[in-house]
């Protein structure tokens, strides 16, 4: 008897082997690029086009992280993207949730057809709302302004935002509000005092959502931004990019300083971000 | 306290009618349990007096004041849901005093009356916890803790132990009872369990098909049974029910089908003249079908054989084969006959019950 | 100071938004309020063009007039919908639903109408003057649909080659992306040591933003210093062999640009199958695995009559979303051939579509051809919604 459970046992650490093995090559080749980025970041200025594959490369250096720093406007670059991205954001998920609820937990003309609208807003394709946009900002007197990328951006996450928090709020047990409700609450009462601060998980994951969009956008940016001051750092980087020669040393260096925040964020959430998603899809 | 009426009470889900004209006065002081198997619309008639489920027609009267429009917090009541709907990120204290936090109550008094009402429950040493935290019971008593600190007029309670185990609910139950002795408050309280119904009640109403089907104590609903309804509802094993005709021998009533012949005593059914050839149901209890007895409250004899044997205790459960006909009989233990013996049994002719195979209604007496 | 500035900015904006919430709830309340009253048609209608009035001056410009009008016809709408269909009720959802679906139709809705309307004109570059003079454009009807199917987009491709490319390219990559984040999650599901890390470390594509992402990627396929092709050339000549079966660089961004876009795209993607599929795996209770081992079955068989069955619910609107995402996706194609000189040889329904726009400034033409776009994915994923609701009902 004993025999045969170490056999089984030494199976099962073969199998072991292997699936860890398997997942390291996948984990390698999904943060590679990554690696390299930082690494061709430290590269001094006359060895950007090696072939080496040395991930701190000979002679690493901060140059490219201090020249992007000091010669161009990369700072201000992130300031306007936070700003928007902060402003887009809260506008996104203020109106989401109470749109959210009203789908969630009221039965009136036109809910299915506000459902519809949502859903088939998601089809519209890349691109095609760009150029009404840009005459509208442009009629508004907007262009170049942070005003006008929040109105452009403001309803872009809102029908995935929405289905996202109806889904939670659906799962949130209606007895609760009710109860509220003879406690002494009015409707938007218990909606205020219970059920938002129960959806917080998933007001995160629609924050987090509207947040990634938006600081990832350039379709739009790129019509409405014309000074360099005003950029977002999406535009930014193309710039480094665009000229004559691609900085790569600065653009390296500009890709780390925005892809670490965004990460630690992305990561901090992402156990909430797999429950949300997979929350409002299986209760259907 | 108050008094609570429902006047013809109509409730409709687009061409679905749930309730049909639900007529019941609840005095003042009174625990009243609202009982039916599920979809009977109880439940329905309790969230509509909570204010939490749009009339369709008919009036509600809290303490003589018509309530159909009013917001549920106006109504002075307090609900125990199902779940127990305990907010989850509120502490025990802070779900016992968010109404009257809602309401600006003084400081001083909400704490007075969440003590009292933690002291009460023993949730004292609760307080401080989360509703994750707590056992079922435990949340159980809060949530009713929740109502007792309102100090409402009427007190809901919406099937409130059917989320607990057996022997929790028990406890309960008796806490339940203990509570209204102590609070002398009017309750109405929803179960579809007939057992929580006739321990807890002072008065039963019994519903189906969102139509009330009796009301009255007890007592009343067990031994008099208004309809076969109520009959085979209240009462635990079910009561045995053999459909037949009723004939005139003389001037003796007789109830008669394939397998048995009895005689109806006058004092069940008088004016026997006016029953002959009517079909009937007649209603006899597991408790009052006597196997292998005499004595003069015995009806005829009727033969049977011995099917099944269930012992339970210091009873036990006969199952028992008249012709095609099944009777449930329960005697004391032990009734040592082996499955497939031939029995003699008789009725007890106090306790049984006619009823009109049409209208399925009560004519015995 | 600029960045006081800029906060006292921001500051502002919110205000306003936060006012004209208010303003639009404060509007809708009272239209609830007094729907019935005799009085309240005529005021109600005459008071958003009084605001207007009061704003003309000052806030709206050369636009008065028009805006003018379409207040009037907002409000007209608005009061009678109120007086025929809403009847005063239901006050408590239409209140919640009004900022955002308000925001929906100005900034959703009235844009999709505008290149509806935009699709049965002709805007392109020598139109375009004309119409900032005069304000009119020619009307063409339906000869811009036409001309969607007839002529190309680009420079050179068809229509229908595009479309088979879309196709290719979109069920190439959803295939990989559920196959990869299928096996991904099946190994991740395991108990095993380092598992958060894992995970951690494999959703960090998901995770970059996409711009550097792609461009990172892009990086990595250039011909003589991405990572690929040194790989190729270093493996080349440590085995000859290799080298005379034809291994050696490659010149990815110009000979196969789609090839390239497509294994970018894939490796963007796996990370989000991969999670919900784990969420869907984790969720399957392993009493049923303990039924199958009882009863005797394979691991291929577990996999075919439990693991996929159950996360079919899950599965299922993540491939409808994947599909849609994909088939509209922009980012990796523009980025990797978007900039000036750059191929066509990658370009997929929406890429061309936003080229033709803003490359070739065919405004009106990329209207239609955006329409004909949006028509496609709504009817697959009604398509795969019906078949997902079917499957529901199944169970």
């Amino acid at each position: 008897m004993k025999k045969k459970m170490s056999a089984h046992e030494k199976k099962r650490r073969v199998k072991y082997f292997f699936v860890h093995v398997g997942i390291i090559i996948f984990a390698g080749i999904c943060v590679y690029p990554l690696l390299r980025i930082f690494s061709i970041s430290l590269r001094p200025g006359d060895k950007l086009f090696s072939t080496d594959l040395s991930l701190i490369p000979a002679g690493a250096s901060f140059t490219a992280y201090r020249s992007l720093l000091k010669d161009t406007m990369f700072l201000r670059w992130l300031w306007n993207s936070l700003v928007i991205t902060l402003a887009t954001s809260l506008i996104g998920v203020s109106l989401a949730s109470t749109a959210a609820y009203a789908f969630s937990r009221f039965r009136f003309p036109g809910k299915k057809a506000g459902l519809i609208l949502l859903l088939s807003s998601q089809m519209i394709p890349a691109g095609m709302l760009i150029l009404p946009l840009f005459l509208m900002i442009m009629k508004l007197k907007l262009m170049n302004t942070y005003l006008g990328m929040i109105i452009a951006y403001s309803v872009s996450s809102l029908p995935f935002s929405i289905w996202i928090l109806k889904g939670y709020y659906d799962t949130i047990p209606r007895s609760l509000e009710e109860a509220a409700l003879v406690d002494g609450t009015s409707q938007v009462g218990a909606f205020w005092r219970i059920i938002l601060p129960l959806s917080t998980p998933a007001l995160s994951i629609a924050f987090l959502f509207n947040f990634t969009t938006a600081w990832n956008e350039y379709l739009v940016a790129r019509v409405v931004l014309f000074s360099a001051k005003q950029y977002t750092w999406t535009l930014g980087l193309f710039e480094l990019q665009g000229q004559y020669i691609t900085q790569w040393g600065m653009f390296a260096a500009g890709s780390m300083l925005v892809t670490i925040p965004v990460l630690c964020v992305f990561l901090y959430s992402s156990k909430w971000l797999i429950s949300g998603l997979t929350l409002g899809s299986v209760k259907g | 306290m108050a008094s609570v009426q429902f006047k013809n009470i109509v409730k409709k889900f687009k061409d679905n009618v749930v309730l049909n004209g639900v007529d019941v006065d609840i005095k003042d002081h009174e625990f009243v349990v609202i009982v039916g198997p599920s979809g009977c619309g109880k439940t329905t008639l309790l969230r509509m007096l909570a204010g939490l489920e749009e009339i369709t027609d008919g009036e509600i009267f809290i303490d003589n004041l018509l309530v159909n429009e009013l917001h549920p917090s106006k109504r002075q009541i307090a609900m125990v849901f199902q779940d127990y709907a305990l907010y989850p990120h509120m502490t025990v204290e802070e779900n016992m005093s968010f109404a009257l936090r809602l309401r600006h109550t003084d400081k001083a008094e909400i704490d007075a009356r969440v003590t009292e009402a933690a002291n009460i429950l023993q949730l004292g040493k609760f307080l401080a916890r989360m509703p994750r935290q707590l056992s079922g019971g435990q949340r159980q008593r809060v949530a009713i803790g929740r109502a007792i600190v309102r100090k409402p007029k009427v007190f809901l309670f919406d099937e409130p132990l059917s989320n607990l185990d057996a022997k929790l609910r028990e406890e309960m139950r008796v806490e339940i009872a203990k509570l209204y002795q102590r609070l002398n408050a009017t309750i109405i309280y929803v179960t579809h369990d007939q057992v929580e119904a006739m321990t807890l009640a002072g008065r039963i109403v019994v519903m189906n098909k969102g139509i009330v089907q009796q009301v009255g104590s007890p007592i009343e609903v067990y031994r008099k049974p208004a309809n076969l309804f109520v009959a085979g509802f209240i009462g635990s094993p079910t009561m045995n029910f053999m459909s037949g005709k009723l004939f005139l021998e003389g001037e003796a009533l007789y109830f008669k089908n394939e397998e048995i012949k009895i005689s109806i005593p006058p004092y069940l059914l008088s004016d026997s003249g006016k029953h002959d050839g009517r079909e009937v149901v007649l209603g006899v209890r597991p408790d009052d079908v006597l196997v292998e007895r005499d004595g003069e409250k015995c009806s005829d004899k009727v033969q049977g054989i011995l099917e099944v044997c269930e012992l339970l205790g210091h009873r036990e459960n006969l199952y028992l084969k008249v012709g095609n006909m099944r009777v449930l009989a329960t005697v004391e233990a032990f009734f040592n006959r082996s499955p497939g013996s031939g029995v003699t049994l008789c009725f007890n002719y106090k306790n049984m019950h006619v009823f009109d195979k049409a209208t399925e209604t009560r004519i015995s007496e | 100071m600029e960045i006081l500035k800029s906060i006292y900015e921001v500051l502002w904006f919110i205000f306003l938004i936060a006012a004209g919430v208010a303003a639009l709830e404060g509007y809708f309340y009272y239209h609830f309020r007094y729907w019935e009253r005799g009085w309240f048609f005529p005021v109600a209608l005459a008071a958003f063009p009084a605001a207007a009035l009061v704003l003309s001056g000052s806030v709206l410009g050369d636009y008065t007039f028009r805006l003018w009008f379409y207040f009037l016809l907002a409000e007209a709408v608005i009061s009678a919908a109120f007086r025929y269909m809403v009847k005063g009720r239901h006050t408590v959802p239409y209140l919640l639903l009004a900022p955002a679906f308000v925001g929906l139709a100005l900034l959703l809705v009235y844009p999709f109408v505008f290149e509806v309307l935009l699709s049965f004109h002709d805007l392109k570059l020598t139109t375009i003057m004309m119409w900032k003079n005069t304000g009119s454009l020619p009307f063409v009807g339906l000869s811009q649909y036409v001309k969607v199917f007839t002529t190309s987009p680009l420079s050179e491709i068809t229509f229908w080659a595009l479309l088979l490319r879309t196709l290719v390219w979109t069920f190439t990559n959803v295939f990989f992306h559920v196959a990869g984040g299928f096996a991904l999650a099946l190994l991740l599901n395991n108990q095993i040591r380092f598992k958060g890390v894992y995970r951690t470390l494999l959703v960090i594509p998901w995770a970059m933003p996409q711009v550097v992402a792609v461009l990172a990627m892009r990086g990595e396929f250039h011909s003589q210093n991405g990572f690929v092709n040194i790989v190729l050339v270093k493996l080349a000549s440590a085995f000859p062999f290799l080298a005379h079966l034809g291994l050696g660089p490659v010149q990815w961004l110009s000979d196969y640009p789609l090839a390239t876009c497509m294994l970018i795209n894939v490796w963007l993607g796996i990370p989000f199958m991969m999670v919900v599929i784990l969420g869907g795996l984790q969720s399957i209770s392993s009493s049923y695995y303990d039924a199958a081992d009882i009863d005797g079955a394979s691991y291929l068989q577990k996999l075919r009559y439990i693991t996929l069955p159950l996360i079919r619910p899950v599965l299922m609107p993540a491939i409808t979303l994947g599909t849609v995402w994909t088939f509209n996706n922009i980012n990796v194609i523009y980025l990797v051939t978007g900039q000036s000189g750059g191929t066509e040889q990658a370009d997929i329904l929406v890429s061309a579509l936003y080229k033709a726009a803003f490359t070739y400034n065919r405004y009106s033409y990329s209207a239609a051809f955006a329409i004909v776009v949006f028509a496609m994915l709504f009817f697959i994923s009604v398509f795969y919604l019906k078949s997902f609701d079917a499957a529901k009902d199944e169970r």
